[in-house]
């Protein structure tokens, strides 16, 4: 026989062939994958956790970067906040246009705070200017560099002896990841309104299109404002970033089972990054809670209460004070049409902030629970009101997506805005629709202010453990002799 | 044996499959095997780990800040003094140091109101905006916060700078700085009429320790130091123009 190439490289490969099968076979004892697919697995997958994980790091810097934002033009530290913009960093204010770039936008938010160009960080004697800002709802764009967030603004300014007035806002926010710091590319602030406090958001008169604020009108912007919109009592709804993007309301799927890994070296890799992920999961489940609720508040607010509906599930329930639970997303719309035509109609205000979660996910992140809260500012046939209440809600993980499965509202009380919510300012808690009636009463009866009571915790006291239970021991101290009240 | 043809397509087929038996068996046995990859593979998931456990201790510490603002809603003093650490403190207002659990417990109940919400009163803390920086040390944490109330009295709009300490793997309120900002009435809101702080001796029980501060709120310029740098420039609080909250401010 020949010895030809050919027959050699045969025989080579016969051989090689033969110990791979080997190698494969004595693998088999131990895993169904080898050794060599188990480690290049468990590198992709330490690569989608470290992805993942900056992600939600993401997500928390370009809170605190809002939040920072806020903290400074309350007390007029304008610079630093300036500071915030990229070098061509751009503010549009309303309809008054674009400031651009970080003196630009300085100057403009010293002149909204009533403070001087010729001053250090402060602000002048009489001068309140906080404002808060709230409800974020955070998108990190795929390539880690980009994001969005929404967010409202609450004015609580003034001067002393002279002015006090409320504002009100809606922020989409740009941000880019330069050099690896969060900064503001862009921020679009929707003003909806200034009021004066006497006689509140129910007094403002209509405005044309080519209103424009104060400061507006004295310092030009650098560019026109790419919208044009009637401020309240018109109704505006501001541009949402996320309308064809939900990946803010999106995490892993929940955790079905838990894998057995082989004990080896690498299984113990594996079991390891298993864990890691569950734990990462769950802290990003967090996060989607808080945005999801957000994007419900964001809707409600407008009136918009299809999209509000579509974010339950199928059976999901939405119960509002004392007005029942609607069951399905139709007779959710539905039940919330009682409060207002789909897209409210002129000078009617509905913002219900989505405040202080507390939000805790299952060991499979498969479902969640919060507690949320609205300081609510509206209007009821034209009269303006305070309200305040919480949320106890529940959520579920729908292969990737969080949904609403429970939207409970406790009203604490109801207030005439030019009364206040004591005494004879306060308006009782409203009953069941008769003529769109709910498809079950509500769960649980009370009333609300005069009568005060404590919404039941979904969770547990966070640093004990323990159930609150702050009457019983009330009860057990005073039994004891103990001197407490 | 074979016609040339078919022999030099075998010849490649041999070639690539002798290739790739080969790369098999090198990684098979370069890669899964390896103790340095395996062992460079658990350090970067105690990185990870590390990393993951940060986030958590973030969210950790909003629930202690959020449930405080729950639970002072509803003068629930025992669920809100079991946040503190044995040792710590709390300062609101002018009113000075409380220290330790029970006197934090004191303060609310001797001061403020009975266990449990008061008919007809309203007292509601809404906790806003907490900033919150996990030092580098895992165990200890500092946060910016807001109350901002709505109660029977009217306004209040109040800053945190709190500190929290991890003790057996539980994050715990280790000190409560509450400076005021501005408290006003209902009636016509802010314009005047507004408590410009409280004292020591304002209400029962007397502090500990003074004040650590000693300020005016609102309509005079107080800040509150910010615990963190600017996010962006990474540089230090700048200290406030000394004429602040006065009327020769920008003159």
């Amino acid at each position: 026989m020949k010895n030809t190439p050919a027959s050699f490289l045969t025989r080579i490969s016969s051989l090689l062939f033969a110990s791979c099968l080997l190698h494969l076979a004595s693998l088999q004892v131990l895993a169904q994958d080898s050794d060599a697919q188990r480690y290049s697995n468990l590198l992709i997958r330490m690569n989608a956790i470290k992805a993942e994980t900056r992600q939600v790091e993401d997500h928390n810097a370009i809170t605190r970067l809002g939040r920072a934002f806020a903290y400074y033009l309350d007390k007029g530290y304008f610079g630093e906040a300036a500071n915030l913009f990229t070098d061509h960093g751009r503010l549009m204010y309303g309809n008054d246009g674009v400031y651009i770039g970080r003196d630009r936008i300085r100057e403009l938010l010293t002149r909204h705070g009533k403070s001087s160009m010729n001053a250090g960080p402060g602000l002048p004697f009489g001068r309140l200017n906080n404002h808060m800002h709230l409800q974020p709802l955070v998108t990190i764009g795929e390539d880690g560099t980009t994001a969005k967030a929404r967010w409202r603004e609450w004015g609580q300014v003034g001067n002393f002896k002279d002015k006090a007035e409320w504002t009100d806002a809606i922020l989409e926010n740009d941000y880019i990841k330069e050099d690896g710091v969060w900064k503001i590319a862009e921020m679009r602030l929707f003003l909806n309104f200034i009021a004066d406090y006497q006689g509140g958001w129910a007094a403002l008169e209509p405005q044309g299109r080519n209103w424009k604020t104060e400061v507006g009108r004295e310092f030009r912007a650098d560019e026109r404002s790419p919208v044009r919109y009637k401020p309240f009592p018109e109704i505006y709804v501001p541009e949402f970033h996320y309308e064809n993007d939900i990946s803010a309301i999106q995490t892993p799927p929940p955790i079905e089972f838990t894998p057995r890994r082989p004990d080896d070296a690498l299984g113990k890799l594996e079991a390891r990054a298993d864990a890691e992920a569950l734990k990462l999961a769950r802290v990003h489940a967090v996060r989607a809670v808080e945005n999801l609720q957000a994007m419900y508040g964001y809707y409600f607010d407008k009136g918009l209460w299809s999209q509000a509906a579509d974010l339950f599930t199928e059976d999901g329930t939405w119960e509002f004070g004392q007005m029942g639970v609607y069951q399905g997303p139709e007779s959710i719309a539905r039940g919330m049409s009682v409060l207002g035509p789909e897209g409210l109609e002129e000078g009617q205000l509905n913002n219900f902030p989505m405040l202080q979660a507390v939000i805790h996910v299952d060991e499979n992140n498969e479902r969640a629970w919060g507690r949320f809260r609205s300081d609510v500012m509206r209007t009821v046939e034209g009269k303006g009101q305070w309200g305040g209440g919480l949320y106890e809600n529940e959520y579920v993980n729908d292969n990737g997506t969080w949904k609403i499965t429970k939207q409970h509202y406790w009203v604490t009380y109801w207030g005439d805005y030019d009364k206040g919510w004591m005494r004879d300012g306060i308006i009782p808690v409203e009953q069941m629709s008769e003529a769109i009636p709910p498809d079950a009463p509500p769960t649980v009866v009370y009333e609300s202010l005069p009568n005060t009571y404590v919404v039941p915790f979904h969770y547990n006291h966070p640093v004990t453990g323990e159930p609150h239970d702050d009457m019983g021991r009330l009860a057990r101290d005073k039994a004891a002799g103990k001197n407490v009240r | 044996m074979f016609p040339p043809l078919i022999e030099s397509r075998l010849q490649m087929v041999n070639v690539s499959f002798l290739v790739s038996c080969i790369l098999y068996l090198v990684s098979t046995s370069a890669h899964a095997q390896s103790p340095a990859e395996l062992s460079a593979l658990e350090s970067e998931l105690n990185a990870i780990s590390t990393r993951i456990e940060r986030l958590q201790d973030m969210e950790e510490i909003e629930i202690l800040q959020r449930s405080y603002g729950y639970y002072v809603d509803k003068s629930l003093w025992y669920s809100l003094t079991d946040l503190w650490t044995e040792d710590g403190t709390l300062e609101i207002g002018g009113r000075g140091v409380f220290t330790g659990a029970d006197r934090v417990f004191e303060y609310m109940n001797v001061g403020l109101s009975p266990v449990g919400p008061t008919q007809g009163l309203l007292m509601d803390h809404q906790q806003f905006q907490t900033l919150t920086t996990i030092n580098p040390d895992g165990v200890t944490a500092e946060l910016r916060g807001i109350a901002f109330v709505m109660s029977s009295g009217g306004w209040g709009h109040c800053y945190y700078e709190n500190d929290f300490v991890k003790e057996d793997g539980v994050w715990k309120m280790k000190t409560l700085h509450g400076p005021f900002n501005m408290y006003s009435g209902y009636p016509i809101g802010w314009v005047d009429n507004l408590i410009y702080n409280t004292w020591p001796t304002k209400f029962p029980p007397p502090p500990d320790l003074p004040p650590s501060v000693v300020y005016l709120t609102y309509p005079s310029y107080y800040v509150e130091p910010f615990h963190y740098p600017n996010p962006v420039t990474g540089e230090p609080m700048p200290p406030h123009d000394p004429a602040a909250g006065g009327v020769a401010f920008g003159r």
